[in-house]
């Protein structure tokens, strides 16, 4: 589409090459898309602090997987259950105390809570910029022309994986009925026996997993670690909207869509209008269908 | 399956919501096994009842300011809705409260979220397809799609889900074909006789409720204003006048309806009045 602006490269491997590299930036807007749907979906908020979690992932990974040079899965393994314990805190810290508050008090709690995470990350790991993880295989291979790098592969995988792994957990789990149960009606889901407290700490603590997932996952393909990785959350903000903000696939197809449509705003027209072009699409898609493209308007709470 | 009702004790029990006070010293007592209705008109205190017996207040800016509520004699007062459920108590919301995106199947299934005892469950759930057909060819579907009737049978089947030693229905008639109404009715008191199971029934439409219930209160501003057995509400003048309302439009269309099983007293000293 945007080919047809007009005497932009119509090469065929360059345009490969920018599919290519925009499905790989989806995929990572994908992991971020998911931690905001998850939460969203699950506990009615917007959480403006997902950015923050997906930093605290990529720093907390170089400290286990780096500095504690720890075994590869050992390393995850502590990295993901030190983000799990993360998102109990945020809950039994400070968002348990916000149920039944008003949503824009609630996303302030959460820029509240971004600004927090920046500071101790500040104070801790102080301003120094980090060299990206290089954990992951490093090469790279060649299609058409195009040159596609073993990492993004390993990330699409593993988004696909995860995105399968919550489509089971929500159908075919208890846990998973109960947590849907109590985003279609809290009230309804206590009164069946089911604890509310209960479900929104697990949501927290299933989201700042999906961060670590992600700060891991980001953490390679990022220029260099610093205060600036959190910007990934507004960046992948309009994949989220354009997902749908309420279906797992949704955030998938959500961020594949914004991550080509920048890749090729950026190959094409300059990486000035990478971003204007993203919000642009989110815009557009909110106009025309305000739920997203798969979000379903929920039913009615007869 | 547990057949033992528990009893209900509600005392001297004052709820306020900010500055409004909701229930006033309210006395209510559900006997082992009994079945007991609780009458009165919109914003009389009935919903505000059954979210406190649930511990649901907090959701509402309610508070419990005096006051104790007992079940089985052991106090439930300030626990936790979801051990409240586990002690014995299910609920039919007002206005039903499915979760509309799931299906039926998914519905009954979180009814039973407190049971422990899987093999159990699935019983259950046979047992809920006996009682309610109809709701066989419609497991899978999407809750909110459903016809008032058949979303309030799923909403009396996913309380049943929980085996309930109390089981509190809010205004079960609300917006509901007189004939659904009745079926459910008559399901309630089969349910309270053969599985012994504790009945509070929350209704504005008295007549039925009266016929069904064995001792009922009436509750008008927050405070029982009139106690008694259903007989006794029945023969009582100031009921018959404020809430069987001398041929009201509700009662009248109740009246209408043959009952196969209904008592020879049912309808008191007035007669049905035939529908127009
Ligand atoms: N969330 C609330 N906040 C403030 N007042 C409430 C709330 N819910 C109910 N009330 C008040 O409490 C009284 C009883 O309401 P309710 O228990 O819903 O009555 P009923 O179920 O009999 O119609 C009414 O005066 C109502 O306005
Ligand atoms: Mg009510």
């Amino acid at each position: 589409m945007l080919l047809a602006f007009g005497n932009f490269t119509a090469d065929p491997s360059v345009n490969l090459q920018l599919l290519i590299g925009g499905l790989a930036l989806g995929a990572i807007y994908a992991v971020v898309a998911l931690g905001f749907v998850l939460v969203y979906k699950s506990t009615d908020v917007l959480n403006l602090a997902h950015g923050e979690f997906l930093m605290l992932g990529a720093y907390f990974a170089l400290t286990f997987l780096i500095s504690e040079n720890l075994n590869f899965f050992l390393g995850v393994f502590v990295l993901l259950l030190v983000m799990l314990v993360f998102g109990l805190l945020v809950h039994y810290g400070i968002m348990r105390r916000m149920v039944g508050q008003g949503f824009f008090a609630i996303v302030l709690i959460t820029l509240g809570i971004a600004t927090i995470i920046r500071a101790l990350l500040l104070i801790f790991y102080g301003p120094t910029e980090r060299a990206r993880l290089d954990l992951l295989p490093q090469g790279s291979f060649e299609v058409g022309g195009a040159t596609v790098r073993y990492v993004d592969l390993i990330i699409f995988g593993v988004v696909a994986a995860c995105v399968l792994l919550f489509f089971i957990f929500f159908k075919y789990t208890r846990l998973g009925l109960h947590m849907r149960a109590v985003a279609d009606d809290i009230e309804a889901a206590a009164a069946m026996g089911i604890d509310p407290d209960k479900v929104y700490a697990m949501t927290w603590a299933a989201a700042m997993v999906m961060a670590g997932v992600g700060g891991l996952l980001f953490g390679h393909v990022t220029g260099a670690i610093d205060r600036s990785i959190e910007a990934i959350g507004l960046r992948a903000f309009p994949a989220a909207v354009v997902g749908g903000l309420t279906s797992l696939g949704g955030s998938i197809v959500g961020g594949l869509v914004v991550g080509v449509i920048e890749q090729f705003a950026n190959g094409h027209l300059g990486t000035k209008w990478r971003e204007p072009v993203a919000f642009s699409v989110m815009f557009v898609v909110l106009l025309v269908r305000p739920t997203g493209l798969w979000g379903r308007k929920d039913l009615e709470r007869v | 399956m547990r057949s033992d009702g528990l009893d209900l004790r509600i005392e001297d029990l004052t709820v306020v919501y900010g500055g409004v006070t909701a229930l006033d010293t309210v006395n209510i007592t559900v006997p082992p096994g009994g079945f007991v209705t609780v009458l009165g008109a919109n914003g009389a205190g009935k919903t505000t009842l059954v979210r406190s017996i649930t511990s649901l207040l907090y959701l509402h800016k309610g508070r419990v300011r005096r006051g104790g509520i007992t079940l089985g004699g052991e106090s439930i007062l300030g626990r936790k809705s979801p051990d409240i459920v586990k002690a014995g108590v299910a609920q039919v919301p007002e206005g039903r409260k499915l979760f509309p995106n799931l299906t039926v199947k998914e519905n009954l299934l979180c009814g039973a979220a407190s049971r422990s005892d899987i093999d159990g469950i699935d019983e259950s759930l046979e047992q809920n397809l006996e009682l309610f057909p109809q709701l066989r060819p419609l497991l899978s579907q999407t809750a909110g799609l459903l016809s008032g009737g058949e979303q309030q049978m799923v909403a009396v089947g996913r309380a049943l889900m929980s085996q309930p030693a109390l089981l509190i229905c809010d205004e079960l008639s609300l917006g509901l074909a007189p004939k659904i109404v009745h079926r459910l009715f008559e399901l309630l008191t089969e349910i309270n006789e053969t599985r012994g199971t504790s009945i509070l029934v929350i209704e504005q439409n008295a007549s039925l409720a009266l016929q069904h219930a064995a001792d009922a209160y009436v509750l008008e501003l927050g405070r029982v204003l009139i106690e008694g057995t259903a007989d006794e509400l029945r023969g009582n003048p100031m009921v018959q006048e404020l809430y069987l309302g001398g041929g009201g439009e509700a009662h009248t269309s109740y009246a209408a309806i043959e009952r196969p099983g209904s008592r020879p007293d049912a309808h008191g000293s007035r007669p049905p009045v035939a529908e127009s």
